[in-house]
């Protein structure tokens, strides 16, 4: 009778430990693929082959070289032409973290954020002191713009799926409209239902 | 004579500062681009620096087969629904009176079949 009760008491306890939700922390470098979808490992392969290529390309040397000083970039729009969601910040921010920190491509805000750095400035002219207030038309004007696109090549049949994505960048010469460099990096995956 | 003099000197002194303007090889009708897109200029602030989604519906097979079963289970359900309010009747017979002519407490039934 005692031996019952026991194997009852932990046949429960295991149905109800099985229910219960579970959240755990996981290394950012080792996400494992759950769906088959774009993922955390997707963007920062494509961060790490993005900085690799667009720090070692000759476009970068040859620019120092000509005009003794480090070129300085804009982002400018990445468009996704895939098939799923994909925010191109999470790795376009890897490589814009790594122009500044190893300090051989100077980085200008753009977009929204340049607005709102410009409306910071319009509401000093009238509210800040006159020793601290930052004056308009000083800003660094970008030599170069970085645009990007995401494809993706979908074949699928029953329960097997393969999925190839293609992201682009491009880094444009503003003054000339000289493309000078294209990184590139496909991440293809198989996927079995 | 001294005016006309001085008109063509303002004069040339113009064209002096417009040809100081172009840059080396530059084109003389760059103003004509120029002032198009200073008039659009706010327009790509909102794209820049963003991911514009522009996405397409890949076929997957998995994906359209789910697709197919809960479209036809709401199909059912809807024709359920619809032919159930058209086609029920009146039954006499099961009108959820007990043997004594009162209303049967156990369930809801008022005559109205499906």
């Amino acid at each position: 009778m005692k031996s019952i009760f026991t194997l009852l008491t932990l046949s429960a306890f295991l149905v109800l430990a099985s229910c219960s939700h579970k959240v755990s922390r996981i290394d950012p470098a080792e996400t494992p693929d759950i769906s088959g979808t774009w993922n955390n490992t997707d963007s920062r392969l494509t961060a790490e082959a993005m900085i690799n290529q667009s720090m070692t390309d000759k476009w970068l040397s040859e620019y120092v070289q000509a005009k003794g000083k480090k070129p300085v970039v804009i982002v400018g729009m990445v468009t996704n032409k895939s098939h799923e969601h994909i925010e191109a910040e999470t790795f376009m921010a890897d490589l814009e973290k790594s122009f500044i920190t190893t300090s051989k491509v100077g980085l200008v805000q753009s977009g929204k954020k340049r607005e709102e750095m410009r409306s910071e400035k319009a509401d000093q002219q009238t509210n800040a002191t006159v020793s601290t207030l930052k004056k308009f038309g000083l800003e660094k004007g970008a030599d170069y713009i970085l645009q990007g696109s995401i494809n993706s090549i979908v074949d699928s049949y029953k329960r097997k799926k393969t999925v190839t994505y293609q992201i682009n960048l491009e880094l444009t010469d503003i003054q000339t409209n000289e493309v000078v460099w294209i990184g590139d990096k496909k991440i293809a995956k198989y996927v079995k239902n | 004579m001294k005016k006309l003099l001085l008109s063509l000197t303002i004069i040339a002194a113009g064209f002096a500062a417009n040809a100081q303007e172009l840059a080396l090889d530059q084109n003389p009708n760059y103003k004509v681009s120029m002032d198009k897109y200073l008039a659009v200029q706010t327009s790509p602030v909102t794209t820049m620096n963003t991911t514009v989604q522009d996405t397409y519906k890949a076929y997957d097979w998995r994906t359209a087969k789910d697709e197919k079963k809960a479209e036809r289970r709401a199909e059912r359900r809807e024709n359920r629904l619809f032919n159930n309010y058209n086609n029920r009747y009146y039954d006499p017979y099961n009108n959820n009176r007990n043997y004594y002519g009162r209303p049967n407490q156990y369930n809801n039934y008022n005559g109205w079949r499906w």
